[in-house]
């Protein structure tokens, strides 16, 4: 083979490494099945200590993200937060009053994830708004938006036998939509210690509920924290020996 | 079902005490040795026939030759007591047993499972950290684990609603 032929045919080898290599990485990302464009219900939770916020949020097609408060039953006016932005999948904005970056993964059926800012982090879930936010949305009652989410029943997870066996404690974050008879439909575990939490979580999950509302195509958002827990029993006869 | 389950655990922490102290660590098992009471003392408690168990193991201890047949064939007697539901005479044996030879992890854990059936839970939890240190792949040691724990770790769930 000649000087020239080798070179051709190394050239043509480079080319198709180089061709073939971004669709590899193409085919391995994840690909957006949600569109985040419209207003949402969303429970903002983080740190016990600071409580939970229940907030409008709206991406706007042009990228514009606002969001409004829930004040003493009230809507705040509409305040801009950074533009959104989505990458594999992920979607991306900032609350730069809070200092809050918050992302989402827009494989999932609805818009939710987590936040953080540089000392804590949380999670925030959204069920969609069947109304266009307006600045009139300032004159609208909550009532009809959000209504409150009271629970009515709340079942405790089994602690599984085998967890406790095996000395194995953890925590959970199940966020899921309420309907308007007060039933969990659709949960999802968006954080989970251990695969063993699963089952007694959305057993218990099944078993719960929480107050109806009059409006019934209204999905509310919530989500429920668990912490599982092995404290020493103090029965221990061997401390008192 | 707990004093079947009890009672198996036992049954398996029995050592062939006539033992040439060949160890067979993944198995758990000893090759047998050459004395015959030990051996059938080991095989009766085995069956669950503790009393005759305890009596050939007896007769066998009157001629062993090693400490460490000695050993095993206290800690068989320790097994045997434990798994007859008499916890302190178990302690005993199995205290002379580690007394013998320290590296005998049957011995720990049989006491580890007497201290579990007085509610000695911390005491039981200790025997059986040393017993695992010795030999970490006994399957009778985690199940032990997991019967004190059971008893001993009180479960909780702390739920909180983000709404």
């Amino acid at each position: 083979m000649s000087a020239t032929r080798r070179a051709l045919v190394a050239t043509l080898c480079l080319v198709a490494v180089c061709a073939s290599a971004p669709a590899a990485a193409r085919k391995s990302r994840p690909v957006a099945t949600l569109d985040p464009v419209g207003t949402w219900n969303c429970v903002v939770y983080g740190h016990p200590a600071f409580g939970d916020e229940r907030v409008l949020l709206n991406l706007v097609r042009d990228r514009a993200t606002r969001v409004a408060r829930l004040l003493d039953g009230e809507i705040t006016a509409w305040v801009p937060l950074t533009h959104w932005d989505v990458e594999d999948a992920t979607l991306t904005f900032t609350d730069s009053r809070s200092g809050r970056d918050y992302k989402a993964d827009l494989t999932r059926t609805t818009l939710g994830g987590t936040w953080r800012t540089a000392t804590l982090l949380g999670g925030w879930w959204c069920s969609p708004a069947d109304f266009v936010a307006a600045p009139t949305i300032e004159q609208a009652k909550p009532e009809t938006l959000m209504p409150p989410l009271l629970p009515s029943r709340t079942a405790t997870p089994v602690y599984p036998i085998k967890a406790i066996r095996d000395a194995k404690q953890g925590r959970a974050v199940s966020c899921f939509f309420v309907d308007a008879e007060g039933y969990i439909v659709q949960p999802e575990i968006v954080e989970l210690s251990d695969e063993i939490f699963r089952a007694p979580i959305l057993n218990a999950l099944a078993r719960s509920r929480y107050e109806e509302w009059p409006d019934k195509r209204l999905l509310r958002p919530g989500c429920r924290s668990f912490i599982f827990r092995l404290d020493p029993l103090t029965g221990d006869a061997s401390t008192s020996e | 079902m707990a004093r079947a389950q009890l009672i198996g655990l036992a049954i398996g922490l029995v050592a062939s005490a006539a033992a040439a102290q060949v160890q067979d660590r993944a198995q758990n098992r000893t090759v047998l040795g050459a004395n015959e009471f030990l051996t059938a003392g080991a095989e009766q408690i085995r069956v669950g026939e503790y009393d005759e168990g305890i009596r050939l193991t007896n007769l066998g201890l009157r001629e062993v030759a090693s400490v460490g047949e000695r050993s095993a064939a206290l800690s068989n007697l320790c097994a045997a007591y434990a798994a007859k539901g008499n916890p302190d005479r178990a302690i005993d044996y199995c205290t002379q047993s580690i007394v013998l030879k320290e590296s005998n992890w049957r011995a720990y854990s049989n006491r580890s499972y007497a201290f579990y059936l007085k509610g000695l839970y911390k005491k039981a939890h200790d025997d059986l950290e040393i017993a695992a240190s010795i030999n970490p792949e006994a399957r009778q040691i985690a199940k032990i684990r997991g019967m004190i724990n059971e008893r001993s770790l009180q479960p909780s769930v702390i739920m909180e609603d983000h709404r």
